[in-house]
């Protein structure tokens, strides 16, 4: 059996991966694709520890997170389309008529 | 499993359940003549519907006394906590309903508006009845995905969009790190439910302390996006100049509510100070003390009355942060998490009637900026009275509730008799001085001022006035009736903390 750690080592980096994604990107679909890779990494750590502590829980709840990240994606790409019909562009930077 | 469902145990739900029909109604009254919608059948069947959800969670609370009900094998709960933020959210929502008859007479997709609200609504009791952390993070995502849509709702407008790509950017970020903070505490204690967590707490290993306290900081991050709190903030400005007026109104009032009736329950029953080992209320003290001071400071620059309102809200999740910050093990428990539901009763009402005296102005066409304000009294006196009695209330002027609820914070937190608890009241009271000062510039640019050009306001719309005079009136009368409700929240946080 492979140990929990490396699960945990496996999921954090994921979950890196994701954030240096968002942090680096600026084309709002790289964005969403990131915080997908963040919530996989939580999902790999809900399977792995459903295995270890013997109950079904973290399984069922990581298909909730699926079906939570794809509802989620609709709403997004909604906006994204509106995005690129005011702006031109999916650049997230490039929508600032407000100052920060 | 099917058996375990009683009648009188859904029955519990039914402000939700009526606050659900309703957004679907709405939908088949729209399908029948999707061109024809009357705006007037589709706010009243929306404002009838949270009226009726109100009065349902208020039958309920006097009915079973606020004695917890368990519902779905304990996955949601119904008690006396989650029966007063129902009060909150649904009072919010009857307004924000009312007054959207006017603002969005011009609009079309009136009827996915309402829908949207109320499917918001419905998200947000779930919230107050969560009682495991998988129907937290669905409440959660079923409160938050509606709200993306109403920011970004007016398509065509730049300023709209932007806010809602902001807001939308910000919340799938900070729902991945609350998910990845769930698992971590899954993984530590094999449980989702909340009274499991707090009982396999004790059995923690020492090694496994730091997961559980890297899993705690990221559900707070999850809870700071809801409530508007740093570090999670920098969406609000943003979303609630752009969204429309009604919408912000609902957002900062009603959502800010649920993020934190949803953390008042994570923190004192699956995470009790006296078994978690992790200083969370240290964290909170924290960052209580920057939100509020943030908020303030940042409202004081702004030149934008919605903006600087939406800034002032971020203080006021401060200010009901030290709710949790005060949760030290010398504080009255009770009284500290009562002072904060206070406060959100409160602001509930004042800040939802300030958004829709902005909302009022945006409908006649007036302008963002302070100076566009001015002498705005001569021609509508009635509604810059209540304006001027919801922003001295948010100040802390005793003009109405938010007097004796910032108040009873301050009491909370001097009561609990740490340096921490003693910062944050001083923190308290430094921060509604300086907001005095930003809010009183509107104040003095409505009835002061003279107006810069020969401005007319066009017509007064029946739904934003009635509105705006039910908040006003709420706000002031809370002022001497705010006893009743203490009583109840004081006795509902008890009861929850057991």
């Amino acid at each position: 059996m492979v140990p929990i750690e490396y699960y945990m080592v496996l999921s954090a980096a994921v979950f890196c991966i994701g954030v240096f994604g968002i942090l680096t990107r600026r084309n709002a679909l790289m964005f969403l694709m990131s915080v997908e890779l963040m919530l996989n990494a939580a999902n790999i750590n809900l399977v792995a520890f459903s295995f270890q502590n013997g109950n079904l829980t973290g399984q069922v709840f990581s298909l909730f997170t699926m079906a939570l990240a794809a509802a989620e994606v609709a709403v997004g790409i909604g906006i994204i389309l509106v995005l690129y019909r005011n702006f031109d562009d999916v650049d997230v930077t490039k929508a600032t008529t407000m100052r920060w | 499993m099917l058996q375990t469902l009683q009648i009188s145990g859904t029955a519990a739900l039914a402000p939700t359940l009526v606050l659900g029909v309703t957004a679907l109604l709405l939908l088949l009254i729209d399908s029948i003549d999707p061109e024809e919608s009357s705006s007037a059948l589709l706010s009243g069947v929306a404002t009838l519907g949270s009226l009726v959800a109100l009065a349902a969670a208020g039958a309920i609370l006097v009915a079973t006394g606020g004695e917890p009900q368990s519902l779905f094998q304990g996955q949601l709960v119904v008690d006396g906590m989650s029966l007063f933020f129902t009060f909150i959210f649904t009072s919010v929502t009857t307004l924000v309903t009312l007054a959207s008859y006017d603002y969005l007479k011009e609009f079309r997709y009136k009827a996915e508006f309402y829908t949207l609200v109320m499917l918001a609504a419905t998200g947000m009791t779930l919230m107050a009845s969560s009682n495991s952390m998988a129907t937290a993070f669905v409440s959660l995502e079923l409160a938050s995905l509606p709200s993306y849509a109403l920011v970004a709702f007016l398509k065509n407008n730049r300023g709209s969009v932007e806010a809602g790509l902001k807001y939308f950017l910000i919340g799938a970020l900070s729902s991945a790190v609350f998910v990845y903070g769930i698992s971590l505490v899954y993984g530590v204690t094999g449980s989702l439910q909340f009274d499991a967590i707090a009982s396999e707490l004790g059995n923690t290993g020492e090694g496994l302390v730091g997961v559980l306290g890297v899993g705690i900081l990221m559900i707070i991050g999850g809870f700071a996006f809801k409530t508007a709190s740093v570090p999670f903030h920098w969406w609000a400005p943003e979303a609630y100049e752009g969204a429309p007026a009604p919408v912000s109104a609902f957002l900062s009032s009603a959502s800010k509510a649920a993020g934190f009736v949803i953390a008042f329950r994570v923190f004192t029953v699956a995470f009790p100070q006296s078994t978690v080992g992790v200083d969370w209320v240290l964290a909170f003290q924290v960052l209580a003390l920057v939100t509020m001071t943030l908020g303030n400071f940042a409202a004081a620059t702004q030149e934008n009355v919605k903006r600087m309102m939406a800034y002032s809200s971020i203080g006021h999740a401060g200010y009901v942060l030290i709710a949790l910050g005060a949760l030290t093990g010398s504080a009255n428990q009770a009284f500290v998490l009562g002072a904060g539901m206070i406060h959100l009763v409160v602001y509930g009402f004042m800040n939802t009637g300030a958004f829709l005296f902005i909302a009022l102005a945006e409908y006649w066409g007036v302008g963002r900026t302070f100076e566009d304000y001015n002498g705005l009294a001569k021609q509508a006196p009635v509604a810059c009275v209540a304006m001027t009695v919801f922003l001295f209330s948010l100040a802390g002027l005793p003009i109405g509730g938010g007097f004796l609820s910032k108040f009873f914070l301050i009491a909370a937190a001097v009561e609990a008799a740490t340096i921490g608890t003693y910062v944050l009241a001083f923190a308290l009271v430094i921060n509604s001085a300086l907001s005095l000062f930003y809010y009183s510039r509107v104040v003095k640019a409505m009835w002061i001022e003279d107006p810069v050009g020969d401005f007319e306001v066009g017509g007064y719309p029946t739904g934003l006035y009635a509105a705006i005079i039910v908040a006003a009136v709420a706000t002031f009368l809370l002022l001497p009736a705010l006893g009743l409700f203490t009583n109840v929240a004081v006795d509902a946080a008890a009861s929850m903390i057991q």
